[in-house]
C-alpha cells in the first residue's frame, strides 16, 4: 500500500470520512429499523402511537447511545495505541475501566440502580465515573516519575491496577446476595442501556469534545510513532501530549464503562481493521475510528437485541465473540505477513 | 479447638448411631438427626414436618422459621463451610439444586454427612422434596398429609378460575436490565394456575434478559414487578416506572403491582400461599383484592412471621 507513505490529501480524508459516515448511517438505519419485536421504521408515520413510543423512547435512544459509546471506545483505543506504541493496547489497558467497574458495582451493592427517582437511574453511572476519575488520578500519580509520565510505568501501573480491581470485584461479588450478584454480573458483562435524550445529548457532547481534542493531536501521534526521541526532534512537546492523551482517552473510557459496563474489543478490533484499510496516519485514522467504532457497536448491539429474541444478550458478549476470532483472523491473514502488528 | 473436636467426635458417633438405627427400615421410631439446611425452601419443608428441633445450623440466607434465627450460620447456599458443618456434628445437609455446591458436597459426603439436594422450583418438585425429606426423617405419613392439603388447595384455585378471563401477565424480576419470569420457573406455573397467561411464553427459560421492546409489544393486562428488593421500596398498586408507557393495558387499568420479592419469587412450601396472593393480583374479581400488607416484607419480629 503505497498510499501509507503518501501525504494525506484532503480528497482522501474527505472520501474515507464520507464512506465511514455512510456506513454509520446505514448501521443507524438498520439499528432503528430492526428489533426483537415487529416495530419498524414505518411505525414512525403509522397510526399506532404505542408503536411510535417503542420506536422513539426505547429503541432509538439505545441505538444512538451505542453509536456514542462505540465512537468513544474506538477513539480511546486508537489514542492509547499511539500513546503506548503498542498494538495490544485497548481502552481498558490503563486501568481506568477497573476504577469505573468498582465504582459502579459499589453503587449496585449500596442498592442504587433499581429505584424510580432520577438519582437512582444516574447513581450507578455517576459512581462509576467517580471511580474512573479516582483511578485516573491515582494511576497518573503513580506513573509520573521525576515529573515525567513514562509509558512503561503507565502500562505496568494500569495492568496491575486492573488485576487489583478484578480481585476487588470478586471480593465484592463473594459478599453480595444472590439478587445483587445478578445485577452485578449483568452490569459487568456490558449492556447498552436506554437513557432519555437529554442524558444522551450530554454524553454525546462530552465524548465529541474529547474526541475533537484527540483529533487535534493526530500529527503528534504520527510523530510519536517514531519513538519519543524522534518526536522530540520533530518539535513535539512529548510530555504534554502523553499526559493529555492519557487524560482524554481515560475520560472517554470512563464515560463508556460507567454507562455500559465493559464492552470489549471495540477499541481493539476496529482500530486495527481501519489501520489495515487506511494505513497508520492518525489524521485519517481518528475520524475514521470515530465513525467506524460507532457503526460497529450499533451493529453489535443490534445482534445482541435480536439474535436470541425475545431474550437479549449482553452486548459485551457479542463484541467479544465476534471481535476475538475476527482479530485473530486479521492477525494471521494480513498483519502477520506485513508485519503491521 | 477442643469443643470442636468433641463435637466432631460426637457428630461422627451420632452419625453411626443414626445409620445403624436407619438400617432396619421398618416402622421403628424415627431417628433424630442433626440437620443443616442451606436453602430457605428446605427450612420450610422441615417446619412443615414439625422437625425444626433437629436443626443445628442454617445457610446464611435462611431467615425462617424463627428457630433458625439463633442457630449458627454455615455459609451461602452454594458454599457450606465444611469445617463448620462437621464441627456441628451434622449428619444431614439439605440444600436445593445448585451446581456450584458440587465439590463441597462431595467432600461432606466423604466425611459422612448425607447431602440431599431438593428441587423446589416447581409444584411437583416441592411436593416430591417434601416426600423425600419425610422419608428421610421417618415422617412419611405427615408428609403425605401435608401433600394432600397442598394439592387440594391448588386444585381449588384452579377450579375457581376455569371460566375466568385469561389475563396476560408480565412478571418482572429485574429492570436494569430487564429480566422476567419465563417458562420453567415456579412463577410461570403460578400464573397458569390462577388463570393467567405469561407474556413471556417462548424461548426464555427461568429468568433471563428480556427485550424491553418485546415486553411492551406483548401488552400485558397485569404487571407484577418484584425488581426492587430494598427496604422502603414502592409497594402495592402503583404505576411507578411502568407509568411511562401509558398504552399498556396494565397501565390503562392501573393493574401494576409492586411486590416484595420474598412474597412471590422464593419457591418452597409457601407455593400455595404465593399462588393465592398472585390469584388476588391477577383475578381480584374471583379471589378478592389483596390486603396492602401482603405486598410488604414479612414481619419477622412478630414471631409467627413468614405465614
Amino acid at each position: 500500500m503505497a498510499a501509507e507513505r503518501a501525504p494525506l490529501s484532503a480528497g482522501r480524508l474527505a472520501l474515507w470520512t464520507a464512506v465511514l459516515l455512510a456506513v454509520l448511517a446505514c448501521a443507524l438505519v438498520l439499528g432503528a429499523a430492526l428489533g426483537a419485536g415487529d416495530v419498524s421504521l414505518s411505525d414512525f408515520f403509522g397510526p399506532d402511537s404505542s408503536r411510535r413510543t417503542i420506536l422513539l423512547e426505547v429503541r432509538l435512544p439505545r441505538v444512538l447511545l451505542a453509536a456514542v459509546l462505540g465512537s468513544a471506545l474506538c477513539v480511546a483505543g486508537i489514542s492509547f495505541q499511539a500513546l503506548l506504541r503498542n498494538p495490544l493496547a485497548d481502552p481498558y489497558v490503563l486501568g481506568v475501566s477497573g476504577g469505573a467497574s468498582i465504582g459502579g458495582v459499589v453503587a449496585l451493592l449500596l442498592g442504587f440502580g433499581i429505584g424510580e427517582g432520577i438519582f437512582d437511574r444516574i447513581a450507578v453511572p455517576a459512581f462509576a465515573f467517580g471511580g474512573a476519575l479516582g483511578a485516573l488520578v491515582l494511576i497518573e500519580w503513580i506513573a509520573t516519575v521525576g515529573g515525567r509520565l513514562t509509558v512503561y510505568t503507565l502500562l505496568l501501573t494500569g495492568a496491575i491496577f486492573n488485576a487489583f480491581s478484578a480481585a476487588l470485584l470478586y471480593f465484592i461479588q463473594s459478599l453480595a446476595s444472590l439478587e445483587q450478584l445478578h445485577a452485578i454480573v449483568f452490569y459487568l458483562m456490558g449492556q447498552v442501556p436506554v437513557f432519555g435524550y437529554r442524558v444522551l445529548g450530554g454524553l454525546a457532547l462530552a465524548s465529541f469534545l474529547a474526541a475533537l481534542a484527540l483529533f487535534s493531536m493526530a500529527r503528534d501521534f504520527n510523530a510519536l510513532s517514531l519513538g519519543e526521541e524522534g518526536a522530540l526532534q520533530l518539535g513535539v512537546d512529548v510530555e504534554r501530549i502523553k499526559r493529555r492523551t492519557f487524560l482524554l482517552g481515560s475520560l472517554l473510557t470512563g464515560l463508556s464503562v460507567s454507562v455500559a459496563g465493559l464492552v470489549g474489543f471495540v477499541g481493539l478490533v476496529v482500530p486495527h481493521l481501519l489501520r489495515l484499510l487506511l494505513g497508520p496516519d492518525h489524521r485519517l485514522l481518528l475520524p475514521a475510528g470515530f465513525f467506524g467504532g460507532a457503526a460497529f457497536l450499533v451493529l453489535a448491539d443490534l445482534f445482541a437485541r435480536t439474535i436470541t429474541a425475545p431474550n437479549e444478550l449482553p452486548v459485551g458478549v457479542v463484541t467479544a465473540l465476534v471481535g476475538g476470532p475476527f482479530f485473530l483472523y486479521l492477525l494471521r491473514s494480513r498483519g502477520g505477513r506485513r508485519g503491521n502488528f | 479447638m477442643k469443643p470442636h473436636l468433641y463435637r466432631t467426635v460426637l457428630g461422627v458417633a451420632l452419625c453411626f448411631l443414626a445409620c445403624e438405627k436407619a438400617a432396619p427400615k421398618g416402622d421403628s421410631p424415627p431417628a433424630s438427626h442433626r440437620i443443616v439446611v442451606m436453602a430457605p425452601a428446605a427450612a420450610e419443608i422441615l417446619d412443615a414436618l414439625g422437625a425444626t428441633s433437629q436443626l443445628v445450623g442454617v445457610g446464611d440466607f435462611v431467615q425462617w422459621p424463627p428457630e433458625a434465627a439463633g442457630l449458627p450460620k454455615v455459609g451461602a447456599y452454594h458454599a457450606p463451610n465444611v469445617e463448620l458443618v462437621v464441627s456441628l456434628g451434622v449428619d444431614l445437609l439439605l440444600t436445593t439444586s445448585m451446581q456450584a455446591g458440587g465439590p463441597t458436597h462431595a467432600k461432606l459426603r466423604e466425611l459422612g454427612v448425607q447431602v440431599v439436594t431438593l428441587e423446589t422450583n416447581t409444584y411437583e418438585g416441592v411436593l416430591s422434596s417434601l416426600r423425600k425429606v419425610g422419608a428421610l426423617l421417618g415422617k412419611d405419613e405427615m408428609a403425605a398429609r401435608v401433600e394432600t392439603r397442598i394439592r387440594s388447595q391448588l386444585e381449588e384455585t384452579r377450579k375457581r378460575v376455569i371460566n375466568a378471563p385469561r389475563r396476560r401477565v408480565l412478571f418482572v424480576v429485574g429492570r436494569e436490565p430487564l429480566y422476567a419470569a419465563g417458562p420453567g420457573s415456579h412463577v410461570d406455573e403460578m400464573i397458569r394456575t390462577v388463570g393467567g397467561e405469561n407474556v413471556v411464553a417462548e424461548g426464555v427459560s427461568g429468568y433471563q434478559l428480556l427485550s424491553m421492546e418485546i415486553a411492551l409489544e406483548s401488552r400485558p393486562d397485569v404487571i407484577v414487578d418484584t425488581s426492587d428488593n430494598r427496604p422502603g421500596a414502592i409497594r402495592g398498586r402503583a404505576l411507578g416506572f411502568w407509568g411511562q408507557f401509558p398504552f399498556l393495558p396494565a397501565v390503562k387499568s392501573g393493574r401494576v403491582y409492586y411486590v416484595e420479592p420474598v412474597r412471590l419469587v422464593i419457591p418452597g412450601m409457601r407455593l400455595p400461599e404465593m399462588t393465592a396472593l398472585l390469584g388476588k393480583i391477577v383475578q381480584p374479581e374471583i379471589f378478592g383484592e389483596a390486603d396492602p400488607s401482603e405486598f410488604l416484607p414479612f414481619d419477622l419480629s412478630g414471631g409467627n412471621g413468614g405465614r
